[in-house]
């Protein structure tokens, strides 16, 4: 017997034992290819902004698909399809950021989102990036899903697995800080 | 109400969400902001994000979603095989212990036969001409011992094999 043929039975028991999941690699290439479409640039940006880091976004984003694509997700659609990838991808960076020999964040520069904005909107984006720049990783995190992607605490506590009772408070802290910063152009 | 909350904000952050602020929305609710900490912060942080998001999702090389779905394939297959492989491991551990402590007490409890046996088979087989003649009264542990060694090492060696094709 070929390890082929045990493959597919093996796969089909674990789902099979998963009451109410099912293998994302249910998903064919093609209903693949669409969820990423309109998933990977807002999952990057997420990625990008809160590490600041557009190199570590790339190889996350890839990271995070593949490993979206080989768990047991909940089958409830397309929004918790989306929820269930940013948790991944918020995993991931807590991982990469708790490894040791990963260079500090607050040491990479934000240069690379400013070159790229257009005349009109540089001085802005340069801006929100002196102010993401101090900000903590966290708070980063916190205020681009409230924010950018517009997710309720609820949701953001799922994502970031923090206890939903403590995101009001430390958004609003962290929503305060930024508006202050933005105020004063990014400088602390 | 708390401290950190506006009763407004909600309203506020549907209108920031749905596109809506400032264009569709009532004056009062102007007048509001103007005045209310909390709601002129959720403005302005919401309006810098979204512009930020706006922006930052245009910059991306994406790396082809076909590569990433045969990547994941791939990773499917390799923990399948390393879940199959893992039984079959503990089983080939489980079965040369097995075997060792079934000769390990075969040869405990059959040692006064065996010893009788044992010390005639250098005379047998002429090999006492091997044995130093001070060890010679010493014959049957002679023999004993390096056949319960050479079993040893035969596990271990299948052991080795097994972790090895794993
Ligand atoms: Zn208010």
């Amino acid at each position: 017997m070929s390890w082929e043929s045990i493959i597919p039975n093996v796969l089909a028991g674990e789902s099979q034992s998963l009451a109410g999941t099912a293998p994302a690699a249910a998903m064919d290439n093609e209903q693949f290819a669409a969820f990423y479409a309109r998933s990977a640039r807002s999952l990057w940006a997420y990625l990008a902004r809160v590490s600041r880091d557009p190199g570590l976004a790339d190889d996350l984003t890839q990271e995070a698909y593949v490993r979206f694509l080989c768990a047991d997700r909940p089958q409830d659609g397309e929004v918790a399809a989306r929820r269930y990838l940013f948790k991944i991808a918020t995993n991931l960076l807590r991982d990469h950021w708790r490894r040791p020999q990963s260079s500090s964040i607050d040491e990479i520069p934000e240069a690379v989102f400013a070159a790229t904005a257009s005349e009109d909107h540089s001085e802005s984006v340069a801006m929100l990036g002196l102010a993401m720049a101090q900000m903590r990783p966290r708070d980063r995190q916190l205020l681009w899903l409230a924010y950018a992607e517009g997710y309720s605490h609820h949701e953001i506590a799922q994502i970031t697995g923090l206890a939903s009772a403590s995101i009001r408070l430390l958004l609003f802290r962290a929503r305060r800080k930024m508006a202050r910063l933005l105020r004063d152009g990014g400088e602390a | 109400m708390s401290p950190f909350t506006c009763p407004r904000e909600r309203e506020l952050s549907t209108l920031l969400h749905s596109g809506h602020w400032p264009r569709a929305c009532p004056d009062d609710l102007h007048t509001h902001v103007a005045s209310c900490r909390n709601c002129s912060d959720l403005v302005l942080v919401t309006g810098a994000l979204q512009a930020a998001r706006r922006h930052t999702v245009e910059l991306p090389r994406l790396e082809p979603a076909g590569a990433i779905w045969w990547r994941a394939q791939l990773r499917r297959r390799n923990a399948a095989i390393e879940k199959v492989g893992r039984p079959i491991l503990g089983a080939q551990i489980f079965a040369v212990a097995m075997a060792l402590v079934v000769v390990a007490a075969i040869a405990i409890s059959q040692f006064g036969n065996w010893s009788v046996w044992f010390s005639d088979l250098p005379g047998t087989f002429h090999l006492t001409a091997l044995i130093p003649s001070s060890m010679s009264e010493n014959s049957t542990l002679w023999i004993i011992v390096p056949v319960i060694t050479t079993i040893a090492l035969l596990s271990g060696i299948l052991a080795y094999f097994a972790s090895e094709k794993q």
